[in-house]
């Protein structure tokens, strides 16, 4: 249970990037609502999750899912660059934090 | 010869991270900024202990998540968000480690390199006007 509510956090995450992409897209109110909710239920579901789950664990996969997930939908839906340097550059990002949560 | 050589390197190693890397403009300063109040606000949700200290958390919590937002309404939202999360983790593990006690190890320092280096690299591949803006 508490590792799909963490798989949940991390794609609502996802979603509320998806929303600031949306956001420079449409500028609307509905849009600002979306990425609060998206965020907050996102941070709700995890706290959730890290009562269950270790701490570095829990927050490695649910940053590991919020950035791919972002960068995913940034590329495929919101023509963002798809240059291969740029992927390779988050990833060195994405893995230093996931290492440096799961070793503190 | 290849001492001047390699010099000749190092220095324009060293123009392109001058020019190329602080080449800081107002978009990359709000990412900057909001990564730095991450850093309070991280510490403030486990160590807040009064009025004063949970207001001031909430603060850089709605600071920083909004200067985030909207340095990502010009750059790629991917990249910002990256950025946003790599550095706040930077920072809190040397905050940790400066002000907290915690433990020192090099495998940290060496994350934290490797960390900075994909900031720096995703910094000199993005456009300052990126395509969003060209597209839309």
């Amino acid at each position: 249970m508490a590792w799909f509510t963490l798989i949940i956090a991390g794609l609502l995450e996802t979603f509320g990037v998806a929303m600031i992409n949306q956001l420079s897209v449409k500028r609307n109110w509905q849009t600002v609502i979306l990425l609060i909710l998206g965020f907050g239920s996102s941070l709700a579901l995890l706290s959730y999750s890290l009562q269950f789950i270790p701490m570095g664990t829990g927050y490695a996969i649910w940053t590991g899912i919020g950035v791919v997930g972002g960068a995913l939908i940034g590329m495929i839906f919101y023509g963002e660059s798809k240059d291969w340097k740029r992927m390779v550059f988050i990833a060195m990002v994405l893995c230093s934090v996931i290492g440096l949560k799961l070793i503190t | 010869m290849y001492s001047c050589l390699s010099g000749l390197f190092l220095i324009r190693f060293l123009e392109i991270i001058k020019v190329e890397v602080f080449a800081v403009n107002r978009n990359w300063m709000k990412v900057f900024v909001a990564a730095f109040l991450e850093i309070f606000w991280v510490i403030g949700l486990t160590h807040a202990y009064d009025f004063w200290t949970w207001t001031g958390t909430v603060i850089c919590i709605i600071v920083s998540n909004y200067l985030m937002i909207t340095a990502a309404q010009v750059l790629p939202a991917g990249t910002v968000y990256a950025i946003f999360v790599g550095l706040g983790t930077a920072g809190t593990v040397i905050a940790g480690f400066l002000f907290f006690g915690e433990a020192f190890k090099w495998e940290k320092v060496i994350l934290i390199a490797t960390l900075l280096a994909g900031v720096m690299g995703l910094k000199l591949v993005t456009p300052d006007k990126a395509e969003k803006g060209a597209e839309s």
